[in-house]
């Protein structure tokens, strides 16, 4: 009997946990093939302009938002926490945000503080030369210049799993 | 021995349900806070949620982006939900979920007819009517009309389902699974009504 039990309940949970609400997700998908990430030369809200090619060597996060996006929202703290740890071992990150001005951005930014540089792609040239279907998307751009991760949808990026992902990939170069 | 019977009993009575719907469990809910329902299916390794949008929140969403009163009166009006798909494997080995909106049916009183998609109502647009801004924000906060997820992927957008305010309507869905096709019925989804109806 005390064998029967345990299984059952092992058993209603994974029941249960299947029918969970909707979560926000902590994996990276590989990607294969070292495909060449498209370069672009986009400014930030401070007016400087950042070059994808300039950052190599480095690891390079690139998330695509825009404020009225929930997922991005929810997304930024941990961007921002991520960002906090990452920053002297060589990986940037680069949120670039879709079709709106810097005074929308500004003001966003009071609610949720964002460290990172915040790029403008304001009529979403860049957007059309990368692999992204919804917001947010993120690739991780290898030190070499390929494509190596992707994440469709939100994470916490502080999470340890994807902290020791990104830091595995800046040690390869 | 007349125990572990009754242990086994009480397990079945309790949890055979949840082991029947474990295939495809669909829940609907409302919340409590803006009076607003969702309907919510797992199946395989696909997670759908539909929320209801009231034809005026996105109206306003699309007034503020720029849209002329005619066009976002008519997107308000055409059955708006928030969508949210996702895998739910966590593995990237995972099977990979394969979406095309174009394949989903909406059957209705009046017929059955296919979802709203984006592109030819982008397309309907004049260009003079809809400014560049106005058609990013459309583009990007619709659903994506074709996508693949992978582990732990998900996203979110708006989708129209081309009827009236509080219609009700089945919807049968088609998605694959590593290539796999699968279809499942969510039953008697109901467009949000106008906001003179709630009150």
């Amino acid at each position: 009997m005390t064998a029967v039990l345990p299984r059952s309940l092992l058993c209603c949970l994974l029941l249960l946990l299947a029918g969970s609400p909707l979560r926000a997700g902590q994996g990276l998908t590989p990607l294969p093939g070292a495909v060449p990430a498209p370069d672009f030369v986009l400014p930030d809200t401070d007016g400087k302009l950042h070059r994808l090619s300039d950052y190599r060597g480095k690891t390079v996060i690139i998330n695509f938002w825009a404020t009225w996006c929930p997922p991005c929202r929810d997304e930024i703290p941990s961007m921002n926490r991520a960002w906090q740890q990452l920053r002297q071992e060589d990986v940037v990150m680069l949120a670039i945000n879709l079709g709106e001005d810097e005074d929308t951005i500004f003001l966003f930014t009071a609610d949720y503080p964002a460290e990172f540089p915040l790029l403008l792609d304001r009529h979403g040239a860049v957007i059309a030369d990368w692999p992204v279907k919804g917001l947010p998307t993120t690739y991780i751009v290898a030190p070499d210049g390929s494509l190596a991760y992707r994440a469709i949808g939100g994470r916490a990026w502080d999470d340890s799993e994807i902290l020791e992902t990104l830091r595995a990939l800046q040690k390869q170069r | 021995m007349m125990n572990q019977v009754n242990v086994h009993r009480l397990f079945l009575l309790l949890f055979l349900p949840g082991l029947l719907s474990a295939a495809e469990v669909i829940r609907s809910a409302v919340n409590d806070a803006t009076g607003l329902r969702k309907w919510h299916l797992v199946e395989g390794n696909l997670e759908v949620e539909l929320v209801q949008r009231l034809p005026d929140q996105t109206r306003g969403f699309f007034l503020a982006r720029g849209f002329p009163a005619a066009i976002a009166d008519e997107i308000a009006a055409s059955c708006i939900f928030q969508t949210i798909i996702r895998n739910t494997g966590s593995q990237a080995a995972d099977r990979a979920v394969s979406v095309d909106l174009a394949q989903w049916r909406v059957l209705h009183e009046t017929g059955e007819q296919g979802i709203r998609l984006k592109e030819p109502w982008i397309a309907s647009w004049p260009e003079t009517a809809v400014s560049e801004a106005s058609r990013l924000a459309f583009q990007w906060a619709t659903f994506p009309t074709r996508q693949e997820f992978r582990a732990d992927d998900y996203n979110w957008g708006m989708t129209a389902f081309g009827l009236p305010p509080g219609a009700v309507f089945d919807l049968d869905l088609v998605w694959k699974e590593d290539g796999e096709a699968h279809t499942a019925r969510i039953a008697a989804v109901e467009c949000a009504p106008d906001v003179e109806r709630l009150q």
